[in-house]
This record gives C-alpha cells, structure tokens and sequence, in this order.
C-alpha cells in the first residue's frame, strides 16, 4: 500500500509540473500542446549535459532549452500569428528532432555515465509547493490578476491598457521553466538516464489533466494525482494477472491514454476554459 | 499649466486611411469643467477624433494640447497617465472577474493587491457618486446601466479629470440615461470635464453646455448650446432637413407569422424569453424596441432556429415551426439580418461570390442535385450587389475588403433579394448613414406591403417610430404591446413603470 | 492565383537552406554530402523510386488530414488510423480466403477494412468533438498511443506469423499486392501513388463544385455562421473527421498493399505528423497537396539517404517542424500585407 503511495507521487510529480505549466500558457491565452516536447528536451539535455559538465550544468542546460522552445512557441504564436495547435506541433517535432539529434551525436557520452541530480524528494516537494505558490499568486498579485485578465479577453485587456502580448511572453517563460522541471525529474527517476522518447505522452495526459481540472491549479494537481494513481497500480499489477484474468503488457501502457480519453468525452470542466485562448 | 486653458484643444486634425478621410482640418476646444457634446451622424468621425485624442490612432496631422500643454499620446496608457479617461462603446469590462478585479485592472496599486485596501478605496469613490456595488460578485451579472457605472468608477480610480464617454446611452434606458447625466453633472461640479459623444439631439440640447458638430469628417463649427434648438441643431448635423417618411398605413392581410407562448433559456440557464406571444399580419412592419439584453437576442435566434425552444408554438402560414432547423426555415420563407454580420453573416476572406450564396447554396437555382450552379450564383451575386449600390473592387474580391457600411448593405441586400415571406432583422441598419437607413427600410416596406411580413430588432428606438408600422417591446424577457407609437408612453414601457 | 505558387516557391528555396545547415552537422566534405543527397533523393531510377515511395503515403494521409483542416479539425489521429487500417487490412488480405484470380477483389475489400477501421478509429474524437466541443487535438493524440499499443499486442500475439521471430504479421503473396502503373527498370511508380493523385484531384472538385463541399468549407470557416445558413455543423463536423480517419486507414491498407506486405511493430515512422505539414502547406488548394506531398517526400528521402553519414533522423524531423512554422508564418505576413 504504501509503495503505491510513494508510486503515485512520483508518478504525479512530472505531470503535476507539465500540468502548471500549461496552466500558466494557457490562462494566458496560449493553447499549449507543446508541453510534451518541452519535457522531451529538457531531460535529454539535462542527462547528457549533466553527465558531460555536472549536474548544475546539466539542470541548467534542460531549463534554457525549455524556456528556449517555449519562446519559439510565443514567437509564432503572438509575433506571426501562426495557429496555437500548429505552432505546438511543430514545436513538438524540433524538439523531438532535436533530442533525437543530440542523443546519436552524443551516444558515448549517455552510456558512460549519468548525471547525479538532486533526490527525488526534493523535485516532489518542489511540485506541491508550485501548486500552493501559483494558486496564491493568480489570486492575490497584480501580475497574477494580469495575466488571467489577458486569458480571459484580451481586447478588454488592452482597452483597460495592458499589453496582451509582453504578460503571453513572460508567462511562456513560466512554462518553459515548470515543463523542463517535469522533464529533468524524468531523469532524475530513472537514476539520471535518458532514453529516446522518455515522456511518452505525459505532456499531453498533463494538458488533459489541466483541461479535466478545469484550469485551476488546485483541480488539476488532484487529476493529476488519479492519473498516477492508474500508472501506479500498473506497475503493481505488472505481470501479474489482474482480478484472476491475464493481462497483457500493453493494456497498462495504454491504460492512462484510455482514461484520459475517457474522461474527455465526458467532457468534465470543459466549460471553463479561458475565453481569450486562442485570440488575440 | 495655465488654469485658464482649455482642458482639451484640438487643431487641425485630419485623418486619412488610404483614399478616405475620416478626419478633415478639425478644431475640437473644451473648457474645463463642463460638459461639451461631440455630435454628429454615424459615421461622420466623432469616434475616430476621440481615438486620436486618447492616443488609440496617430492623426496624419494636427496639434493637440490637453491643459494647456502640447501632448502627443502614443498609447492609451500615456492618455491615462495624463489624466483623460475613455469610456467606449463597448465595455471594457471582463465577465469572469470580479466588480473590483475590473475597477482596478490596469491600475492596480501595486504587485500584491490587498483586497482590503483596494475594497476601501473602491467605497469611498463609490460613495462620492451615490452608486453600490457587490465586489465580490463577478461583473458577468451587471446590466448595462450598471456597467456604465462602473466604467465611471474606473475613471474615478484612474484619478482622470477628462473624461470622454463615447456614446454612454446607446444601451441605456431612458431613467438609466438620466441617472447617468446626474452622475456627470456630479462629475463636473467635482472639476472634471466630460466630452459627450453622441448622435442625440435632446441629450446635447439638455444636457452639454456647447457642442461641436462634424459632418463628414469636417468640422461644422462648435456653439453654446442655450442658443440652439432641435431643429437648428439637427440641420448642422444632417445638412438638410431630415427627410420626412410619409406613412402609407397597410390594409392588414392574413397573419403570416404566428408566435404562441414562446419561452427559451438564455446563457446561463435563466429564462431569457418568456410567453412571447404575437402575430405579424401580411403587410405590416412591426418594430421590437427594448433596452439591450431583455431577451431580443435570444428571440431572435429562437426565430432564426439557432436555440431551441423550450415551450410554445410558431407557425408560418399555418405550418408548424416550432422545432425546424434553420434549413427548413429558410426553405420554408424566412429570411434573417443577424446582429453580428462577422460573427453570423459573412465568412471574411471568402469573395462576394460565395458570400452571396450563403443561406441560398441549397436552393434551385443556386444548386442543382448537389451541384453549384456558376451561371445562376454570378447572377444573384449582381442582384445582391446593385441591389443597395454596394460599392465593391469586384466579385472575386474578399468581403473583408469592403467597408463595414458596404458589408451591411450587402448582407440586407442577400436578404431582401430572395423575397422572403417574413424578412427578421436585428439592427439592421447599424453603422449606416441615414439615407442609407431610409433607403432599406423603403424596400422593407415595400417587400412587406406586396403581401410580406417583417419583424425589425432595434435598440433605436427613433428609428423604429419613425420606419415601423406598429412597435412591440421587449422587456425582462417579456413581449409587451404599448398600444401606441408615443415615445414617452413606450419609453415607460422599456423600463417598467412610470 | 499566383499566391500559393509564390509561396511554395519560397519554401522550397528555405527547404535547401535547411538542407544546407543540415550538412554543415556532418563531418564530410560539403560536395561529398550534396552529391550523397541528390543522388539518393533524385540522381538514380532507383532514387526516384524511393522518394516516390516515400511520397505515396505523405500525399494520401495529406488528403486525409487537409479535409479535416478545411472542415476546421485537426486530425492528429491520423498516424493512429494509418496503423489500425494497416493492421486490420493486412489480416483481411491474409485470411479472406479466395482462389486465385479473385486478388483484386480480395484487396479491394482489404482497402474497405482499412477505410472502414480507420474511420471507426476516428469516431470517439469525432463524436466527442461535434457534441462534446472537446478539443479533438488530444483526444485523437490518445487514440494514437492506444492504436500503437493494440496493435503491438496483437502483432506480437493473435497476428503475429508463427514462423517469424519478429513481431509481424506473414507476408502477402505476391499476387495480393497492388501492381505499379510505371515499372522500367529501376524506377517503379506504385499505383499507390496515382490514387493519392486521383484523391487530390477529387477532393478539389467536390470542395469547389459540390454544395457539400461548400457547406464543409463554410463549417471550417465560420460556423456561427454555417448555422445559420442552414448546416448542421456537428453532422458536417463528424462526416469531416470520419471521412479523414477513412482516408487515413485506407492509406494504411494501400502502404501494405503497394510497399510493405505486411505489418509489424513499429509500421509508421510518424507519417502522421509529416502530413500535417503535407495538409498545411497545401493551404486551401487540394491540387497543392501533390506538390507538398513531394517536398515532404523529397526531405525525408533524403534524410534517409543521409543516415549514411551519421546524421541523425532527428534533423530531418526538426526541419519538417521548421519549415511548417515557416509556412505559416509566411502565410500571416501574406494575408497582414492584403489587408
């Protein structure tokens, strides 16, 4: 029971960031379906760079690429003009070409050794406190009132004299922070290893997590956590038949695509999403 | 700063976008603390000036001084900061945030917001003007009137001593309008100046201490009001006498379209409309007068077929409507003007060709067996275009390319053009100039007195005294008959009581 | 409509500069690197084989996604309905018994499987996204790892051919394979191929001539306004997305018939992301889905041809991924400067 605790939180953590940092883009008026490769680059970096230069380095490196792809995001999307649901997706593809790239070019270096990153704990923490501050911070700063103003109708916004697209750049750094935190964590739960392809989705079970939760951060961390807890009891039940039937590997690795998609359809939360999103 | 300087002199302004001048050599002079009307027709450039005093648009050229210093704003940002306030036409207000969140937007006192703090100094502006507000409540509850309030407040918070109200009662019933001007009359005896924006007559004549006219983008001259009257005032603004519309009264034919108890829910899930009763007879013109947001929306699309019925029965000719899809209402005769001709009527980078089909693409001889038809559809695309002189770069041209005013002309033109049985309109004149306004309603007239039938939304009521046969009022959700078309009697109606 | 030609024109020149930069990351000399990439893109019969091979399903999922867009979707789910049509067409084509003489019949009803299952692969985002309004972009994207998970079960179990090792299914024979419009030599043409041209060819007239085609294009770009004209947007909104995922799964089926022979893990090298960019680079002209589908074809032939050199995959994805932003972005300038 308790191992399905603990496995719960770790699972959690990394969609609780991806998740907070979709909030962030998205009530801002950002549709953000690039949290995925965000995560994607951030580990890749942060193992190979950290396991070359330390893990300092390499926790600064993931951040910065992070950041970086959430800026060409804000780019296309504000300055260009590019749709959200395209610019995410082929931000997507950069990064996971990207990762791609940097992983081949820098084999040896991955299989030698890996990068010591700070224990887990301090990642999880890092999580539910994000949570709490982001939560205080949207209610009670004139930054947080800003920014869900822009979210909700930018027009409005920039006739009461704000600047719609200046708070969607500083809340997309945000975001590039949060997501390459849920990458670097990846790493760091795989003993500072990276293997290709190591999200595996979860920046798209976030932003469903985010939707489900209705875009409030407090919702969200509890989607979240029933998320993992359905990846939790996978790996509990790895193997194992399953209230008496034989189960086959792939069901649990499908198992979190199925609820979210189940959870979709019955279209919980839908109805508050930010009215600015997508709009200029 | 000089106190004896005007709060605000304009000189020279002219505006040209392209090969339209919106704005030609104005003078615009305001004295401190009074009420000075900016007044003109639609479209003649009232809001195009006060966008160029506010810093929203940069005049081609022309001088600008408020309180007696040179000014150039570069944004409306720097307007506020040097004490103007703007209210526009459209409420600048976000739904989803609170009465405080929206009174401080812009203009918080700091990174972190108290509320308590904030909500002190809220009531104490609040009480300087006499309003109350809840602020905690989310602002997506307030009436129009109370928005208006609101927006006041915020130029209270802004400490703004200029304030431009950009057509204030457009929304307003008429107790509403007369709170409002005692509040402006509060705001000027505190030492504020307000520039009134408007196309009313009676408002300047009671209300301003001098008004400027423009008339097509040209300054027709600015004067006290004490020595104008109605009529002096209404030619400066017009040019020429306002043509008189002679009623020709309709020899009543068969009711055509027949609505029984009509109820439907709104947004939030209220009752928007309730027990809609009436019955529009061959012939007629009727008019629906009402202050914005007492349900002539959601009729309106419950006509069209775009929200569902709840309750009651509609019938056309004798059939059953009641729950046609819109297609089947089309099919069946009627025709709809919608109120948001971006949202409802065009698709903006389409060229008027598509454009002209829409509503129609099912229809012999738009389409035959499933086919576009490109004989027929050039042919009706002309007939819609001639039909209100639509002024156009050509037929493959996008409909976003032409001016609003062409766009309109258009969309009616579609309209009329496939002579409809009951012809539905929502604002249908919006943003037209008045010949333009009498010219559609002519036809309207015309297409209803061959045995048709129309119903005509407006939110102008002048303008429905003066074009409709008889008016109906539209009320808390509520279809009522005044019985008359007195002004006074219908607008006691609109607000409920005497 | 000198526009859209323009602008392809320019997006081929940035699809060389990126290819440029793509050599600068490899450590042969510069002319060594060009010729391996011309050659092995269009130098030899044998090089225009491969691009044309790699063109085939680019232009056909490119359809398939472009008649979503138009209709205002957007059908990620395509890589999913590809694979599932693959599977369940292969299994069609393996065990639908037949004397001989009866193959084209018998692979004419593996397209139905594929066209059938891909559409039912695209139902749950259609449904949900026509009366739920829930944002089809993540649900079909659950649908793809769902459709990657089954069907690795199933080539790895029920499917897989017991004389392999690997998981895949048994082969086609070869007479249960779609036969070349073209074959000289070295350079076959897949009749694959024409029927994504057909496609393309099809699609346009039925936008521009048909009253469906118009109320689809109309429900894309304004729906308020499709409804009150008189179209039911959430039935045109789920004929859109099915129609898509058919297109997707019949491409899956024609990929094995024409190429492949059979399916195994790992079937789709992400077509389905690749014909996203095919979709918007086309813009509101099917016709240009032939085009796009080349440049795409041409790119990624041509980052195989380079694997040889060491470059990684991962550069030719990046590129694909840029040269959409481009497009897009060249595409707001166009239409800010016409405004």
């Amino acid at each position: 029971m308790l191992s399905f605790a603990t496995n719960t939180l770790s699972f959690a953590t990394p969609l609780i960031f991806a998740a907070l940092a979709g909030y962030l883009s998205e009530r801002s008026g950002v549709i953000n379906i690039a949290l995925e490769g965000k995560m994607l680059l951030a580990a890749c970096l942060a193992a190979i760079v950290g396991a070359a230069l330390g893990p300092v380095a390499g926790i600064a490196a993931g951040l910065a690429a992070a950041v970086g792809l959430s800026m060409l995001h804000a780019i296309a999307t504000q300055t260009y003009r590019v749709d959200h649901v395209v610019s995410g997706m082929a931000v997507n593809a950069i990064a996971a070409g990207a990762a791609n790239f940097v992983l081949l070019q820098n084999r040896d270096t991955a299989l030698a050794k890996a990068v010591q990153l700070p224990p887990l704990g301090v990642f999880q923490v890092l999580a539910l406190l994000s949570v709490v501050v982001i939560a205080l911070w949207v209610a009670n700063t004139r930054a947080g009132l800003r920014l869900v103003a822009v979210g909700n109708d930018p027009f409005k916004a920039r006739l009461a004299g704000l600047q719609p697209v200046h708070i969607r750049f500083a809340a997309l750094v945000g975001t590039g922070l949060l997501a390459g935190l849920g990458g670097i964590y990846l790493v760091a739960n795989s003993a500072g290893n990276y293997t290709d392809n190591m999200t595996a989705g979860r920046g798209y079970i976030a932003l469903a997590a985010l939707i489900l939760g209705g875009w409030r951060p407090v919702a969200s961390l509890v989607v979240c956590l029933v998320f993992a807890a359905f990846a939790a009891l996978s790996v509990q039940f790895q193997g194992q038949p399953f209230l008496g039937l034989a189960v086959p590997g792939e069901f649990w690795t499908a198992l979190p695509y199925v609820v979210t998609l189940i959870a979709l359809a019955l279209a919980m939360g839908r109805t508050r999403a930010p009215g600015g999103l997508g709009r200029f | 700063m000089n106190a004896a300087s005007p709060a605000v002199e304009m000189r020279g302004i002219t505006k040209r976008y392209g090969a339209f001048t919106a704005l030609e050599s104005v003078d615009l002079v305001v004295e401190r603390g009074t009420i000075h009307a900016v007044v003109g027709e639609n479209g003649a450039g009232k809001t195009t000036l006060m966008k160029a005093l506010f810093g929203s648009i940069r005049p081609d050229e022309g001088t600008i001084a408020v309180e007696g210093e040179a000014r150039t704003f570069r944004s409306s940002k720097e307007a506020l900061a040097a004490g103007l306030g703007m209210v526009s036409q459209h409420y600048a207000i976000i739904p989803e945030l609170s009465n405080l969140q929206n009174l401080m937007l812009g203009a918080e006192a700091g990174p972190l917001i108290s509320q308590k703090a904030a909500e002190t100094r809220a009531n104490a502006i609040m009480h300087t003007m006499g309003f109350a507000f809840d602020w905690a409540k989310p602002s997506g509850g307030l009436s129009p009137g109370d928005a208006q309030k609101l927006e006041i407040l915020k130029l209270l918070w802004r400490n703004a001593r200029i304030m431009i109200l950009d057509e204030p009662t457009a929304m307003l019933s008429p107790a509403d309008s007369d709170m409002l001007f005692s509040s402006l009359r509060r705001l000027v005896d505190g030492g504020a100046t307000v520039i009134l924006v408007t196309h009313r007559v009676a408002e300047v004549l009671d209300h301003a201490r001098s008004v400027t006219v423009l008339r097509a983008g040209k300054g027709m001259g600015t004067f006290p009001t004490a020595e104008l009257t109605p009529s002096s005032l209404a030619e400066l603004i017009i040019g020429e006498s306002p043509p008189r519309f002679t009623a020709d009264p309709p020899t009543p034919g068969p009711v055509r379209l027949s609505a029984q108890g009509l109820s439907t829910k709104g947004e939030r899930g209220n009752f928007a409309c309730r027990n809609v009763t009436f019955h529009l007879a061959a012939g007629e013109v009727v008019g629906v007068a009402g202050v914005d947001g007492n349900g002539q929306r959601e009729l309106f699309e419950m006509l069209m077929g775009t929200r569902r019925t709840e309750s009651g029965q509609l019938s056309l000719d004798g059939e059953k409507i009641t729950n046609a899809s819109p297609r089947a209402r089309l099919a069946a005769g009627l025709a709809c003007v919608p109120e948001d001709r971006h949202a409802e009527a065009v698709v903006e980078g389409w060229n008027l060709s598509d454009n002209a089909i829409l509503s129609r693409q099912r229809f012999d001889p738009i389409s035959q067996k499933g086919t576009l038809q490109s004989g027929p559809i050039a042919e009706w695309t002309k007939r819609v275009i001639s039909a209100f002189d639509v002024r156009n770069p050509g037929v493959k041209s996008a409909i976003g390319s032409l001016s609003g005013g062409n766009q309109q002309r258009f969309v009616v033109g579609r309209v009329l053009g496939s002579d409809p049985k009951v012809i539905l309109a929502f604002q249908p004149t919006r943003g037209l100039d008045l010949k333009a306004t009498g010219r559609i309603y002519e036809r309207i007239r015309q297409q209803c007195r061959a045995g048709n039938t129309g119903l005509v939304v407006s939110f102008d009521l002048e303008e429905l005294i003066q074009h409709c046969d008889r008016i109906l009022v539209m009320r808390d959700g509520e279809l009522l008959d005044p019985g008359t078309m007195d002004r006074a009697v219908i607008g006691r109606l609109m607000v409920g009581g005497a | 409509m000198k526009h859209p030609y323009f602008r392809l024109a320019l997006l081929v020149l940035a699809a060389i500069v990126a290819v440029a930069l793509l050599f600068t990351t490899v450590d042969r000399p510069l002319p060594e690197v060009w010729e391996g990439f011309v050659r092995g893109t269009t130098g030899t019969p044998i090089a225009w084989t491969g691009t044309l091979r790699e063109t085939t399903p680019l232009l056909l999922l490119g359809a398939g996604v472009f008649i979503a867009l138009r209709a205002g979707l957007f059908n990620i789910g395509i890589e999913g309905q590809f694979i599932v049509g693959a599977a369940c067409s292969t299994w069609v084509a393996l065990n639908v018994p037949g004397p001989p003489g009866t193959e084209p019949v018998r692979m004419l009803l593996a397209m139905l499987a594929g066209g059938v299952s891909g559409a039912l692969w695209a139902l749950p985002a259609a449904w949900i996204k026509a009366y739920r309004n829930g944002h089809e972009v993540i649900s079909t994207i659950m649908l793809n790892s769902i459709a990657i998970a089954l069907t690795d079960f199933l080539v790895a179990g029920p499917l897989k051919d017991p004389k392999g090792a690997s998981p895949s299914t048994a082969r086609l024979s070869e007479a249960m394979r779609l036969p070349f419009a073209f074959s000289q030599g070295n350079l076959q043409v897949s009749s694959g191929l024409l029927l994504g041209i057909a496609l393309a060819v099809a699609m346009y007239l039925w936008l521009r001539f048909r009253v469906a085609g118009y109320e689809l294009r109309l429900t894309g770009e304004n729906p308020t306004a499709a409804r009150a004209a008189g179209v039911s947007v959430a039935r045109v909104t789920m004929a859109a997305m099915v129609a898509s995922g058919a297109i997707g799964g019949a491409a899956g089926a024609i990929h094995v018939l024409a190429f492949e022979g059979r399916f195994y893990q790992g079937f789709s090298p992400g077509y389905g992301f690749d014909a996203l960019g095919v979709a918007l680079l086309a813009a509101g002209n099917s016709l240009l889905l032939i085009p796009a589908g080349f440049l795409f074809g041409f790119l990624t032939k041509g980052g195989a041809s380079l694997q040889v050199f060491g470059v990684p995959k991962g550069i030719t994805t990046i590129m694909l991924g840029l040269i959409i932003l481009v497009a897009a972005a060249i595409r707001y300038r166009r239409e800010s400067n016409d405004a």
